[in-house]
């Protein structure tokens, strides 16, 4: 026995010689933001996150920078070519054409071909820039305005520089420990403007197709930097903000200044969603907790949503029909506007991230296990 | 011409010669060379009776390849990733939420808990407080044992504990897919704390049986039981070694039954069998005393020896009635039986003993160990029967009887023999020929198909209905789990497993290999940190992700489960399961992976291949196909050596080896079309097919050399050689066939698997040596040469 252990250890000393020669040449692994995402056999089987509609053509995203794309209702797929493997976790296009995805690393990235093709127009290293950048000049603006300040206002204005200062700090350290917070949803209201929000109260604004973007952080009231986990529209110019611990934030002027709302839940809202309906829309998260607002998101009532689940995603089809997907395999459906719902259960009790119509009675789901066709109830078809 | 009933001979020693002085010191030492043996025997039977059963795991594993290396190098890290004991207990009718099963179910872990070797720490069942269910509120985690508060098997408290099962996340682990049957988990001690004993896997494989599988399933008629893991295996295994004894008895028997219908006379038949006992019980004894046990593989070897030892003997018997028929008395009889038959003797056994030492070029213990024991019993019989045999033969004669036997049956049989000598007429060896050169063609065809490796599900080692592997499907068809597990170790610096960077390049290896044809899934600590990402933000998907930050990261696998880190954190396995350990998919799996390891190279992390079973398997495989042509090439250069010293002719060497090529053709194709694939069990049958094989040819050889000397004509020289020589081959080869033929019944499959082999080699080796030799003696042997260089040599003497 000790033979064969003294053997071992020759063949392994031997085996660490040649590790050393080899490893002069040592290549660095790419980050994951500049990796392109592979093509995979099982891209359509593994986790996807949103779906949307560009045109007739259905585009999902989700884990290692997988785009996939349909032009039949969901009965093939193709890959996109994606300049990111980072998990994906929303995607909405304006118009035919022009689409936007976004995901971890704060990505964020453009489509001008229906979904085919993607670039990357930002991400996070590039927002912890700008917030150091924005906060940088905050305190220079502060530390200059204090020379010049009436004796008692000095008091207010050192907290306030104080309060910068921290929120420099913070910047700093977040791009040094690099883009590692993930933008959980986007909006866009025409092919120029749209809204990003994320982890820890992100929240970035384009006006030019998401060339450039502005962070909006300081304009909304998130004091304990909790997430945005949705937003959406739900008039004309008034855009919906919900996230972690039941904040709800609402802006009249398509994103410029937003105002807080008194929230009905305290738990976490993960989706928002308009009904079809004028100034109607549902709010939804944690434990099935389902919410009906009339009045575009400024009160809003309980609805019972028959199940337990988390809820994370929904859809409407113009009439009257609403879906509402989530964890743990539920699926509610509502042909009355959202007023009522049932629920039900998929057989494998997996978690449906997503859901879109594509006929009558039949919709698209996406999730843990990638991409399904369904009915209404969410069995699977064929 | 040479008929020996009108041959005028002399009966005494003086005209004959008193041969060479082996002969002379054996034959006038009687006395001392009988009590000499019987000693021998003693002291060895003694030695054999002490010989211990040896199935160690490392013994059937190749300790020199890299990735074995690896794995022992890690073992202790690693930890019980393997040793572990599943029991699934499933309900015949309705489900499992019924207060009775849920009973029995809690029976069964109780009385698992309390087997010797269980880790209790680690057991889970629904009954242990470990399984729970874990939910997300809005003030944070809630959760509890899926076993629900205050559960008394009412309908209210059942249908609590399917709500919390389904909030656990258990189904496809613990609970199966259909609500049918659930499992008992339990990692086994290798040495139990308490007592620092090994775990004995026989006995705990019997516990399993007695206090849990036939006591509970006794208890309740409504349920059934289903065990696997590495103790259960190892432990049926064990039982079914047992079988051999039996196949040893059958054996025996037959060929007693064989050998008194050839011979009809009782010295004639038990003298060969116990001078063939006598050597397995020396191989057993000197095995002993070099320090072996015996093993699943070795223990056939007995067999082999056995059935080596009784053809010499049979050859012995034969030409003893020839000479006893010429008039000689028993001892000259066994003096002129010696003489003829010690040099083709020794020359079949030396060629066995150096065929089946080509064995030691494999580099895994246990056929190593085949190749020493067959070593050794081969070397013996040389002097058991060879030497024994005639001494024992020269007091005792065969009986009238069986002299009477022989005659009549060489009247009888001559017709026979007679037909079977056209073999060697010059317009039938061209169409052999053409047979046999179709024949290997179509092997060669077939052999196409031959395989490396283990190629049936679950547990190769047992048969496909076995107990082990029906219990195996229903786990695996009822559960998201994989019996097949190849595990990659990744090494790093001390606290630096966890980094970004390593569990970066991880995740993107997993990814590679779950879209690689025959993985199912992958495991390592990023699926951990992932998963618990997820839940630490309350169960969003969009949080399933690794995180470029440590904090993040570190927080996430803080409760890794055991065994997914080792203790400084220098360690962390990548776990990949298969779809089934076949060959190809083993080596497609690890050529990705070295693919993968190349694509990704880094100081800062090294990642090892390979452990698991899967990794054993393919390491296993590895050596394997290196070694068996080295070991073909070996075996046949040998024998054709051997071959060529012994009859200074290349046409000799050509006439004895063809025959043996052309069934280790065919062999290798009907492995191929029976789906046996070449493993540690059926590599080591190709060399001792070959070892054995060459016995017939040089025996018939010989004998045909010696008539074609004595001036007869090629086809009258084969069909003396038919009668005497061909007789004893063709009895030889049909009881060795049949007698291995009993190993097919055995439960294990690899003993099944070489039972077949040797049958096919045994029957086929004899086929060919009877049929082919003779065809090809025809084109390559010049009978006229030979008879003059005869005369020549008489001359000079």
């Amino acid at each position: 026995m000790n033979a064969i252990f003294a053997k071992f250890r020759a063949s392994l000393i031997v085996g660490a010689v040649t590790l050393g020669s080899i490893s002069t040449q040592v290549l660095a692994v790419e980050d994951v933001l500049v990796t392109p995402s592979v093509k995979a056999v099982k891209a359509k089987q593994s986790l996807l996150l949103d779906i949307a509609k560009a045109g007739e053509r259905l585009v999902a995203v989700g884990a290692r920078g997988h785009i996939l794309f349909s032009d039949d209702n969901g009965d093939n797929w193709q890959q996109s070519k994606v300049p990111v493997s980072v998990l994906l976790t929303s995607v909405v296009f304006s118009g035919e054409n022009n689409g936007w995805a976004v995901g971890h690393s704060g990505v964020v990235l453009h489509s001008s071909d229906k979904g085919a093709t993607w670039v990357k127009q930002f991400d996070g290293n590039a927002a912890n820039k700008m917030i150091i950048t924005q906060s940088e000049n905050v305190v220079s603006a502060l530390r200059s305005e204090i020379e010049s300040a009436p004796e008692e206002e000095i008091e207010e204005m050192e907290y306030q520089l104080e309060e910068a200062e921290f929120a420099l700090d913070d910047a700093r350290f977040d791009a040094e420990i690099g883009a590692s917070k993930p933008l959980l949803d986007v909006f866009f209201m025409n092919e120029k403007e749209g809204l990003v929000v994320g982890a820890y109260g992100f929240i970035f604004k384009t006006v030019d197709g998401g060339a450039s973007w502005k962070n909006y952080g300081s304009k909304v009231e998130n004091p304990d930097r909790f997430h945005f986990n949705t937003i959406t529209q739900v008039s004309e110019n008034t855009l919906v903000v919900a996230g972690e611990a039941g904040v709800i934030f609402r802006s009249e002027d398509r994103g410029e200044t937003w105002e807080t709302v008194e929230s009905p839940y305290g738990g976490s809202f993960f989706g928002l969603a308009a009904t079809g309906e004028k100034n109607t829309m549902l709010a939804f998260g944690l434990r099935g907790n389902l919410f009906r607002s009339i009045d575009a998101g400024k009160t809003w009532d309980q609805v019972d949503s028959q199940t337990e689940s988390t809820l994370v995603s929904a859809v409407h089809n113009g009439e009257g029909d609403i879906s509402i997907v989530g964890n743990s395999g539920a699926i509610l459906f509502s042909d009355d506007g959202g007023r009522t719902f049932t629920e039900s259960i998929r057989s494998d009790r997996l978690g449906t991230a997503s859901v879109i119509f594509v006929k009558q009675d039949q919709m698209v789901i996406v999730g843990e296990s990638g991409v399904h066709q369904t009915d209404s109830s969410g069995h699977n078809l064929n | 011409m040479s008929n020996p009933q009108n041959n005028p001979t002399a009966k005494t020693i003086e005209v004959v010669g008193s041969g060479n002085m082996a002969e002379r010191l054996i034959f006038s030492n009687r006395p001392v060379i009988l009590a000499l043996f019987a000693l021998l025997t003693a002291f060895l039977a003694f030695n054999a009776s002490q010989i211990r059963p040896d199935a160690s795991f490392e013994r059937l594993i190749p300790l020199e390849h890299p990735f074995i290396i690896n794995m022992l190098d890690n073992r202790e890290d690693l930890g019980n990733l393997g040793n572990s004991i599943r029991i699934a207990v499933s309900v015949k009718n309705g489900d499992i939420f019924n207060k009775a099963y849920m009973q029995t179910l809690s029976e069964i872990t109780d009385e698992l808990f309390y087997l010797p070797g269980v880790d209790r720490s680690a057991m889970k069942s629904l009954w242990t407080p470990n399984v729970r269910w874990i939910e997300v509120t809005e003030d944070g985690f809630r959760g509890g044992t899926v076993i629900p508060d205050g559960y008394d098997g009412s309908d209210g408290s059942l249908e609590g504990l399917r709500q919390n099962i389904l909030k656990s996340g258990q189904v496809g682990r613990l609970v199966a897919d259909d609500f049918k049957s659930t499992i008992v988990y339990a990692s086994l001690f290798e040495t139990n704390p308490e007592t620092n004993e090994p775990l004995d896997y026989k006995q705990f494989s019997l516990e399993l049986e007695e206090k849990i599988r036939d006591k509970y399933r006794a208890k309740n008629p409504n349920i059934d039981i289903h065990i696997i893991g590495f103790a259960k295996k190892i432990g049926d295994l064990i039982e079914g070694i047992g079988a051999i004894l039996i196949f040893a008895f059958v054996t025996i028997g037959l060929t007693l039954t064989f050998l008194y219908a050839y011979s009809r006379c009782l010295v004639g038949t038990l003298v060969p069998v116990i001078t063939s006992i006598i050597a397995v019980v020396w191989q057993l004894g000197i095995l002993n005393l070099l320090g072996y046990g015996i093993d699943p593989y070795s223990v056939l070897v007995p067999f082999l020896v056995f059935a080596i030892g009784i053809s010499h003997g049979v050859q012995i018997v034969n030409q003893l009635a020839v000479e006893q028929a010429l008039g000689f008395n028993p001892l000259m009889s066994a003096r002129l039986a010696f003489r003829f038959l010690v040099r083709p003797g020794i020359l079949a056994l030396v060629s066995d003993a150096i065929g089946f030492l080509t064995l030691l070029f494999i580099e895994i213990d246990v056929i190593k160990d085949l190749a020493v024991a067959a070593g050794v019993g081969v070397a013996v019989i040389i002097v058991t029967n060879l030497v024994l045999h005639p001494v024992i033969m020269s007091y005792l004669g065969l009986s009238k009887g069986g002299l009477k036997h022989a005659k009549r049956v060489e009247l009888h049989g001559d017709k026979k023999w007679r037909a079977l000598s056209f073999m060697a007429h010059p317009s039938i060896a061209p169409i052999s020929v053409l047979i046999a050169i179709l024949g290997s063609g179509i092997g060669i065809y077939y052999q196409k198909d031959l395989k490396i490796g283990d190629l049936d599900k679950g547990a190769p080692e047992l048969r496909a209905d076995s107990r082990y592997n029906l219990d195996n499907d229903f786990i695996i068809s009822n559960y998201s789990t994989s019996a097949d597990v190849m595990v990659v170790m990744v090494k790093t610096p001390v606290e630096s497993c966890s980094t970004y960077e390593v569990m970066d390049v991880m995740d993107r290896m997993q990814w590679r290999l779950e879209n690689t044809e025959g993985v199912e899934s992958t495991a390592s600590l990023v699926t951990v940190s992932r998963l618990v990402t997820k839940a630490l933000n309350e169960g969003s998907f969009k949080w399933f992700e690794l995180s470029r930050s440590e904090s993040i990261i570190n927080s996430s696998i803080q409760r890794a489960p055991a065994g997914m880190v080792n203790a400084d954190c220098s360690m962390t396995p990548m776990i990949v399961y298969l779809k089934d350990h076949q060959a190809d998919t083993l080596e497609r799996v690890v050529g990705t992976l070295k693919e993968l390891i190349d694509q990704y190279p880094s100081e800062n992390y090294t990642f090892l291949l390979a452990a698991g079973n899967a990794g054993v398997e393919a390491a296993t495989n590895q050596v394997i196909s290196k070694a068996k042509n080295v070991m073909l090439i070996s075996v046949y250069a040998v024998v054709s050596i051997l071959c060529f010293i012994t009859f200074r002719s290349f046409s000799a060497v050509i006439c004895i080896v063809t025959p043996l090529a052309l069934t280790s053709i065919l062999c290798e194709a009907l492995m191929a079309q029976l789906g046996i694939g070449i493993k540690v069990a059926t590599l080591p049958v190709i060399a001792l097919g070959v070892g054995i094989g060459v016995d017939y040819g040089i025996y018939i050889f010989s004998m045909l050399e010696t008539k074609l000397k004595e001036g007869l004509p090629l086809q009258e020289a084969y069909f003396q050689t038919l009668r005497t020589t061909g007789k004893a081959v063709s009895f030889t080869g049909i009881t060795l066939g049949i007698g291995v033929c009993t190993w097919i019944f055995s439960p294990i499959k690899f003993q099944a698997d070489m039972g077949v082999l040797l049958f096919f080699m045994f029957i086929w080796n004899m086929v060919g040596s009877m049929w082919l030799l003779p065809a090809l003696a025809r084109f390559l042997i010049r009978p006229d040469k030979i008879a003059q260089k005869a005369k020549a040599a008489v001359k000079v003497n």
